[in-house]
């Protein structure tokens, strides 16, 4: 292609008008056709043909005539039909000559891909992008831009579809209760928004940690003393006399209470007896869970930014990996050592030189916060740990962390009123004004264009919103409570909830509405079809008349206007609205000019806004909801508790957030020679000199697997279920994330591999067992290779050597086995692989496949519809464009914003 | 207070409607077939109630159903159906039921009421059709407070059901939401907030006010737009159409009380999860029936948590792909959980008193199934139908001839037998008259 010589140095002006003159060129191509391979038809001759050919048509199935170009919905139904029989093994039937393995295999493989290319042609929207209602976090931070209040949206009905980004418009239904919900959240977003009266004056909280500790300790110490002597007592009388003279129910309830005395009184005599709970807490584990170090906001002081700050230390012989302070909310279950977990800090503080941590805090509705040091998030892991060192020591776990004081400072205020207030009242509060209703006009008609993204109301909008007002304050209701119902309207209007991208510009400006159907139809309504769906839908004439209009509009595309682009670009890279500087370089007609629109692009990827295209986007790309679906085995995996876990989730976000900043390519995800970690990552990762709870770069120290994101934590946890690896799971996520070649869906009705109940086998041999069915090996054969290269990583991605296997009749473990683990295989195409960090190698070279995958995501999330054949032209311009710079991710979005179809509506 | 204005706001209020959107055309409320106060005066002949119960993932293949061969009434419950023996002459298990069209290993609702092929319309990855159970509500609900009521669990879908906000899908193939915890149904259900009449009428009056304004911004935005967004914004006049029907509904409703039943539901504690929580959902149902609230319900029920409940550490998902071992025994133990509550939910049913000294068991159905068999396997959906509404010949294992007899026969069954005359619904090709005897 002539692109590939235009030198690095072309203004980018002249590069766009190739880059479009080179689109109508590629798009003018047929999209891919899905063919069943003709060699296949010998197989379908020798096998089904006897019954199923054009005469006797067995069963209503006629498979000679069955065309092997599959391109309607009829022919993928009849051929889908055919690859279910063949899957579920009920064709041929048992008595009659079976097809080979091997040729079934290569039937299977090749019709289950060809039918998956069918369903992608058959259902491709050719490009046209559905409007967008605001998905929940959209939703969320556009409430926030317009009134500076975080409402929680959580209660929406979910966005999640099931292929695609939460941006799909296609699939971001409205549903009848919906618009309530937004009527309720609008309301108590202004409720919360609006802030009269005087300044709320800073307060301070403070806790001495050991004053709420230690009176309950000594408490529980006496109690458990006194019932065992009690307990003594009476045995003491050798049956002679009843537990209930001695206060006891019965002997059960005598040994009851020795048990808890043998379990726990010990524990709390130590810590009672160290110099350290004299001054402060100290953070151990207990019979009934963890310590947490808690205070609570008093009630009445309001929501808003708080600092917490805590002095704290770790105790000299501590282990290094335990000097880390969870903070988060602690709620009913803090005694039992439970806690909401916020973030994680690491305490390099010591007894003789403690160190003043500083929290910043969001409070809303929670008032309990807690501190504890980092530990599962669960009472039988923190029970088991105390366990095994009783018997040790007689004791719990020692502590490795210590309180001396909490203390909470807030609300921070840097203006008065807030924001959120002086964005709604412009002009200062409504008591000032010369005359109310005036400015309640005002206040509606500003709000409705910020909330409609500088698009003015329609007048008569404007004034049914003034009516409901005006009633309210006819009911007797206050200014503000009066105001706040026509702005909750607004935030449940189609101009808020929608992205709103006309189909022409001629209908939406400056027409009197008066005359508009009229013109519509005058001007685009050719007379005949006017007519005609009159005579056959004659109920839903007017309707009908403009969807047809609607119909011929959608026929052509055009490209947006500033204000428009300006709305696109923000949610694309913010998920949030633009502002101020992006909507007046609209104005100005910035965004028109290329090096003006990469300069805004810069700016906004710069903008802390941008994470949320970061974390959003990579957390559906990679589908990393998987990491929620299951709680880790706290016993059999300690170390990766919920701190953990958060920061392996960060690891990823902050990998991406690092190349992006530093232009780094796109490969750098698959085999750097760095990682991008924080202490705590560093520690579970056993890399040294790490310090502090930022995500920062890191050379990777020799013999350490690390680097990339095939040997990041949370991507290795994602392929497993929480307590196995699992190889199917991990080889899958290869083949769709990386290799940019997803296995077809799992298929229906497949028979299970029965022969194999009962026997304790390796992954290694299950996965031999699946290459002898057709119906499995045509996806196993490529799958199964890649997660056993990975099986080196545990469930919870830390390296091991040997797995051990298990087989269990009922509940009951009834035989082990510890194996090595054998991680040698080959990639689909052939490419050969001794162990891990040879198939990272191998994978690295696949990098083109890994751009296509990821620039076929981001097309599919900044246009909000799914990716279809007509985009392949936008891919390989993106990658190609991209690879002229750094390859970086800067570069691909860059590419994207740049391009036709993103400046476009369809 | 009293708005001589209404009547003609009303009917400016739809000709907005047809004027912004072609799909939308707000029926006369008459022809909606509103009977005035009709709950003021319990029903004569006790209604027909219709109840779908969908689990989601598949049960455990070898202990869940009975012997096949085994047909009519001297089958043997299997042991996963073991704790509904008390009842077995009181209900029917149905083999050989499917719909054809699935395709979708972890999709058990999503189609389990419609029987739509998701590829049906050409240039869209994903297509649905109304449910039965809201085919049903059209004829049923007319008569009480609400229409239908759909009930869900919380989180993300990870049990099993698919796409989908709850079993039932409206007339557009959209999906209907769900009332997802135990507090939210109940509140739904039974709260009156205790205003007087006058103020409720006046919020009323206002929330028509608030409608008349958004469809104002609907129409100024819809001016316009592509055919596909079109389509889009239709979703919001929809949805602002049913508002309006559920406002006129209320209006109807307003001087009428809502009741609970003599022994009242308390209101659930918040935080119910599985096992506990679709207890007391089936008791929100019974008591809804009691009152005659509604006298359609969904349910789409939770599984990862139910299991959660039991006991288990294993995801929902991981269950379903048992073998021999702990999963399995996870299966057979949810299998055998799912049961006992059924058998609860039956004997409630049996014992509380409907209409001419009939029971409410005597006048609904209740249908528990998946689109799913087990593990991946989509054909023969597990389907048990009891209660007396629908004069099912109960007491028998029915096997069907034709081992791909559409799932949604027996919706149509159901239909026409509870008095909801349907000619045909999803991909069915007729009744199954074996059913009744």
């Amino acid at each position: 292609m002539a692109m590939k010589q235009t030198p690095h140095l072309l203004p980018i002006g002249l590069l766009l008008f190739q880059v479009v003159f080179c689109q109508a060129t590629v798009s003018s191509a047929a999209p891919p056709q899905a063919v069943v391979p003709q060699q296949h038809r010998a197989v379908l001759q020798e096998h089904c043909f006897d019954c199923h050919d054009s005469q006797s048509k067995e069963g209503g199935v006629d498979l000679q005539s069955l065309s092997l170009k599959i391109d309607t919905v009829e022919t993928a139904e009849r051929w889908q039909k055919v690859l279910a029989v063949l899957n579920s093994g009920e064709m041929p039937p048992e008595d009659e000559p079976q097809i080979t393995p091997k040729q079934k295999t290569l039937f299977l493989d090749d019709l289950s891909a060809q039918i998956v290319v069918a369903r992608d042609v058959l259902t491709d929207s050719a490009g046209v992008i559905t409007m967008r209602r605001l998905n929940r976090r959209e939703y969320e931070n556009t409430v926030f831009d317009l009134v500076g209040v975080r409402v929680d949206a959580k209660d929406l009905p979910s966005d999640a579809n099931s292929q695609g980004f939460d941006t799909a418009g296609g699939s971001l239904f409205f549903s009848s209760d919906q618009f309530e919900q937004y009527l309720t959240l609008a309301n108590q977003a202004l409720e919360a928004a609006f802030v009269v009266g005087k300044k709320p004056k800073q307060r301070t909280v403070r806790r001495e940690s050991e004053s709420l500790i230690n009176p309950r300790f000594m408490r529980l110490r006496t109690k458990l003393k006194k019932d065992f002597d009690r307990a003594g007592q009476w045995r003491a009388t050798n049956g002679q006399q009843s537990p209930a003279e001695f206060g006891f129910i019965d002997e059960g309830d005598v040994q009851f209470h020795e048990r808890l005395h043998r379990q726990q009184y010990a524990s709390y005599v130590r810590y009672l007896e160290k110099p350290e709970s004299k001054t402060g807490v100290l953070l151990n584990k207990m019979f009934n869970g963890a310590i947490v170090d808690t205070i609570t906001i008093p009630n009445n002081w309001p929501d808003g930014e708080y600092i917490l700050r805590a002095r704290v230390a770790g105790l000299e012989g501590s282990q290094p990996k335990q000097r880390f302070l969870e903070y988060g909310i602690a709620g009913d279950g803090a005694r039992s050592g439970e806690l909401k977990v916020i973030g994680c800090n690491q305490v390099t503080g010591t007894i003789s030189d403690p160190q003043i941590l500083e929290i910043p805090l969001t409070v809303k509705e929670e008032r309990g916060f807690g501190l504890r040091q980092r530990q599962p998030n669960s009472r039988a892991a923190t029970r088991t740990a105390f366990l095994q060192a009783q018997v040790k020591t007689g004791v719990g776990p020692p502590a490795a962390l210590w309180i001396d004081w909490i203390e909470v400072t807030g609300p921070v205020l840097e203006v008065w009123p807030p924001p959120s207030t002086s964005k709604i009242f412009f002009k200062g509060m409504w008591w000032h004004q010369p005359d109310e209703d005036t400015y309640a006009r005002e206040i509606i008609q500003r709000f409705a264009e910020r909330a409609f993204r500088i698009k003015p109301p329609s007048q008569s909008f404007v004034d049914k919103l003034f009516k409901l007002y005006a009633e309210s304050r006819r009911d007797g209701e206050k200014f503000p409570t009066a105001i706040r119902q026509p702005l909750a309207v607004i935030m449940a209007s189609p101009g808020f909830l929608y992205q709103i991208e006309p189909a022409s510009m001629l209908l939406t400006e400056g027409i009197d509405e008066q005359n508009q159907q009229t013109l519509e139809l005058d001007a685009l309504q050719p007379k005949e079809l006017q007519s005609k769906s009159t005579q056959t839908q004659p109920k839903q004439s007017t309707g009908q008349l403009v969807k047809q209009s609607s119909e011929r509009l959608a026929e052509q595309s055009r490209e947006l206007n500033d204000l428009e682009l300006a709305v696109r670009l923000a949610y694309f890279l913010w998920s949030s609205p633009p502002d101020q500087t992006l909507y007046a370089a609209a104005k100005r007609g910035d965004l028109k000019r290329p090096s003006l629109l990469s300069q805004q692009v810069n700016r906004m990827l710069d903008d802390p806004r941008a994470d949320e295209l970061i974390a959003r986007f990579a957390h559906q790309w990679l589908a990393m909801e998987r990491l929620d679906f299951f709680q880790f085995d706290a016993k059999q995996y300690p170390e990766f508790d919920e701190s953990v876990k958060q920061a392996a989730r960060q690891e990823v976000y902050a990998t991406i957030r690092s190349m992006l900043n530093e232009n780094r390519p796109l490969g750098d995800l698959l085999n750097p020679n760095y990682v991008v970690i924080n202490d705590l990552m560093a520690d579970y990762y056993g890399i040294e000199g790490v310090q502090g709870g930022e995500f920062r770069k890191v050379a990777i120290p020799e013999g350490s697997p690390r680097g990339g994101l095939l040997a990041m934590a949370a991507i290795l946890a994602m392929g497993s279920d929480g307590t196995r690896s699992s190889p199917v799971e991990r080889g899958a996520w290869v083949m769709r994330k990386i290799l940019d070649n997803p296995p077809p869906p799992a298929p229906a009705n497949v028979p299970q591999l029965s022969r194999l109940i009962g026997k304790l086998l390796s992954p290694r041999e299950i996965q031999q067992a699946h290459m002898e069915e057709p119906q499995c090996a045509q996806c196993h054969r490529k799958i199964d290779p890649i997660g056993f290269g990975m099986q080196n990583f545990d469930a919870a991605g830390k390296w091991r050597e040997k797995v051990m296997l298990q087989q269990t009749a009922g509940k009951r473990v009834i035989k082990k086995k510890l194996v090595r683990i054998d991680p040698q295989g080959q990639l689909p195409d052939g490419s050969p692989f001794e162990n891990f960090v040879q198939l990272r190698e191998q994978i690295a070279l696949k990098d083109n496949q890994f751009a296509r995958g990821f620039t076929e995501a981001l097309i599919e999330y900044a246009l909000g519809r799914p990716y279809g054949f007509s985009d392949e032209g936008l891919r390989e311009r993106m990658i190609s464009r991209a690879g002229k710079q750094d390859g970086s991710i800067r570069d691909y979005i860059m590419a994207l914003v740049q391009s036709k179809k993103f400046r476009t509506k369809k | 207070m009293t708005h001589p204005s209404q009547e003609a706001s009303n009917r400016g209020r739809r000709s907005f409607l047809r004027s912004g959107s072609a799909v939308v055309a707000l029926p006369l409320l008459e022809s909606l077939g509103f009977r005035k106060h009709a709950a003021a005066a319990k029903p004569e002949v006790a209604p027909k109630r219709l109840v779908f119960l969908g689990m989601g993932f598949g049960v455990t293949r070898d202990t869940w159903f009975p012997d096949i061969k085994q047909t009519g009434s001297s089958y043997k419950l299997s042991e996963g159906l073991q704790p509904l023996a008390d009842h077995k002459q009181d209900l029917t298990v149905i083999q050989k039921l499917s719909n054809q069209f699935s395709t979708e290993a972890h999709w058990g609702s999503t189609f389990w009421l419609t029987g739509a092929n998701r590829y049906a319309e050409p240039g869209q990855s994903f297509y649905n059709s109304v449910s039965a159970d809201q085919i049903a509500a059209e004829t049923l609900g007319r008569d009480t407070r609400f229409t239908s009521i759909q009930l869900g669990h919380k989180g993300p879908d990870k049990s099993g059901h698919g796409p989908g906000l709850s079993l039932a899908w409206n007339r557009q193939g959209k999906p209907i939401a769900a009332l997802n915890t135990p507090v939210a149904a109940f509140h739904r259900l039974f709260s009156d907030d205790g205003t007087p009449l006058a103020e409720r009428q006046a919020a009323l009056q206002k929330k028509r006010s608030v409608l008349d304004t958004v469809l104002e911004n609907a129409r100024s935005v819809g001016r316009g737009l592509t055919q596909t967004d079109t389509d889009k914004l239709d979703e919001y006049f929809q949805s602002i159409r049913e508002i309006e029907i559920r406002l006129a509904k209320e209006e109807d409703w307003l001087d009428v009380p809502k009741v609970r039943p003599k022994e009242s539901p308390k209101a659930p504690d918040e935080g119910l999860e599985g096992f506990e929580e679709v207890k007391v959902m089936y008791d929100l149902i019974l008591a809804a029936m009691q009152v005659d609230a509604s006298r359609v319900f969904t349910y789409r029920q939770p599984l990862d948590t139910f299991i959660t409940s039991l006991g288990a550490t294993i995801t929902a998902h991981n269950m379903s792909h048992y073998r021999d071992g702990a999963r399995k025994e996870v299966s057979k133990l949810r299998d055998k959980k799912q049961s006992e509550l059924l058998a609860r939910f039956i004997q409630k049913l049996k014992a509380t008193p409907d209409v001419g000294g009939t029971t409410l068991f005597d006048n609904c159905t209740v249908t528990l199934g998946s689109n799913i068999n087990s593990i991946h396997y989509l054909t023969n959906c597990p389907t048990v139908v009891t209660g007396g509404g629908s004069g099912i010949q109960h007491g028998r294992q029915l096997v069907m001839q034709d081992a791909k007899t559409p799932l949604c026969n027996l919706w149509l069954s159901l239909l026409n037998a509870s008095g909801v005359k349907t000619e045909s619904h999803g991909d069915s090709t007729g009744q199954i008259d074996e059913l009744f005897g």
